[in-house]
């Protein structure tokens, strides 16, 4: 234990955190990944939001919209524990762990995404919401077949040789995380950017994006 | 692997094709909301089939994300439909003005009885019940402070286990009554679970 299967695909194991026998851990390349959700996670914190402006088509007015500070203070604190999910989710060195964080990071942008009360936004949030919903289906399924067929949760023990993952416990984990994580690219993707708060909308972004990587390292590795 | 858990993980397969096929007719997003819940449940048969202890631990974080994304999607829905508080008394029978001091003080102490976690759902049974009967215009900062210092309670057990493991009855003592108060602040929530006044 605690040293990862040879031909690692994020590099060697730079440092170890061990929480009894949850072992977290930062390769080049997860440390990387966490290096970017720290960056975007100290932006929303420091960032202030933007005010939109409408430009009405095939004229000259413009006006600019009105944003209430306290919808912004919830979806900045949403921002920010969406970035810390992520955080999480990318040292995670346990697959269930990984799909806590993972479903985390959904409810998290269920809030960015229906922080902002427009018809069209929260209708966006409900669907995009139903998706993540049904995706913990295949992600804690996956999960679930892991620990089934091998005896371990594990990222040490299931990267290396000696442990063969079945095929649909991978594919259902691939397919978890983009429900979970990655849906409001796909669901709510044109309605959240009708919302203000353009710095906080980012962290959705970043966030699928870390979770999406992370996830190909760990279904290539096991 | 045997073909028990084979037969299992068929049948809970089964179950959840039926239960996507489901959601992919439904058109009522209330409608919706609800088959969702049931197809979240196969997520959690899908960890049972496993069948160890792990498992059992495994399923506790598994119900506590169901749970918050449903309530989360149900706040969502309750805004986009512009949906208040009824105005008019939701249900009314007899044993509802004449019972609930008596069945929640019975439940209550019987949750009491038992300690830890099933007990501490009893008796949070026992106070939904008091909440949904007599109105709830209580002040909940009172049941979040309960809640909170049980929680800080329970650490201080485990604190104990692993520090002084020879006071290991006083440390399960201890846990036990924290999370009764802990799960029974949390799940009499749910008994006001219409809005209400926010105090």
């Amino acid at each position: 234990m605690n040293s990862l299967a040879v031909p690692a695909i994020g590099g060697a194991e730079l440092h170890v955190i061990e929480f009894g026998d949850i072992v977290n851990y930062f390769s080049p390349y997860t440390a990387m990944l966490f290096a970017f959700a720290v960056l975007f996670t100290a932006i929303a914190i420091v960032s202030r939001p933007e005010r939109q402006v409408d430009i009405v088509f095939g004229g000259d007015a413009y006006y600019t919209k009105d944003i209430w500070p306290e919808q912004l203070k919830f979806q900045r604190f949403m921002a920010i524990a969406c970035g810390l999910a992520t955080l999480g989710a990318v040292v995670s060195g346990d697959v269930f762990n990984f799909t806590l964080f993972t479903s985390m990071v959904g409810i998290t942008n269920i809030g960015i995404v229906a922080a902002y009360t427009n018809r069209h936004v929260l209708n966006a949030a409900f669907q995009y919401g139903i998706v993540a919903m049904i995706a913990t289906v295949p992600l804690f399924g996956g999960a679930a077949i892991i620990l089934a067929t091998t005896g371990t949760l594990s990222m040490w023990e299931l990267f290396g040789s000696a442990i063969a993952v079945p095929l649909i416990a991978k594919a259902f984990l691939v397919l978890g995380v983009m429900g979970e994580g990655m849906a409001p690219f796909y669901v709510a993707k044109a309605e959240i950017t009708r919302a203000p708060g353009a710095p906080y909308v980012l962290i959705i972004h970043v966030s699928s994006l870390l979770l999406f990587l992370r996830v190909v390292e760990i279904v290539l590795s096991m | 692997m045997d073909t028990v858990y084979t037969a299992g993980l068929g049948i809970a397969f089964l179950s959840v094709i039926v239960a996507f096929y489901a959601i992919l007719r439904e058109k009522d997003d209330l409608h919706r909301i609800l088959l969702t819940d049931l197809a979240e449940i196969l997520a959690l048969v899908l960890i049972a089939l496993v069948a160890t202890d792990l498992a059992e631990a495994l399923i506790l974080p598994g119900l506590v994300v169901g749970i918050s994304e449903l309530m989360a999607i149900s706040e969502v829905y309750l805004v986009k439909e512009s949906l208040s508080r009824p105005r008019y008394a939701p249900l009314s029978i007899e044993i509802m003005d004449s019972a609930p001091a008596i069945l929640s003080l019975a439940l209550v102490l019987y949750g009491i009885v038992l300690s830890g976690f099933s007990g501490g759902a009893l008796a949070a049974v026992g106070a939904i019940f008091y909440f949904m009967c007599r109105g709830h215009d209580e002040r909940f900062a009172v049941v979040e402070a309960v809640s909170g210092y049980a929680w800080a309670l329970w650490i201080f057990a485990f604190f104990i286990f692993m520090v002084l493991p020879e006071y290991w009855l006083f440390g399960v003592m201890t846990a036990g009554g924290a999370i009764l108060l802990k799960v029974c602040g949390k799940m009499s929530l749910i008994g006001t679970m219409r809005g209400g006044h926010d105090e």
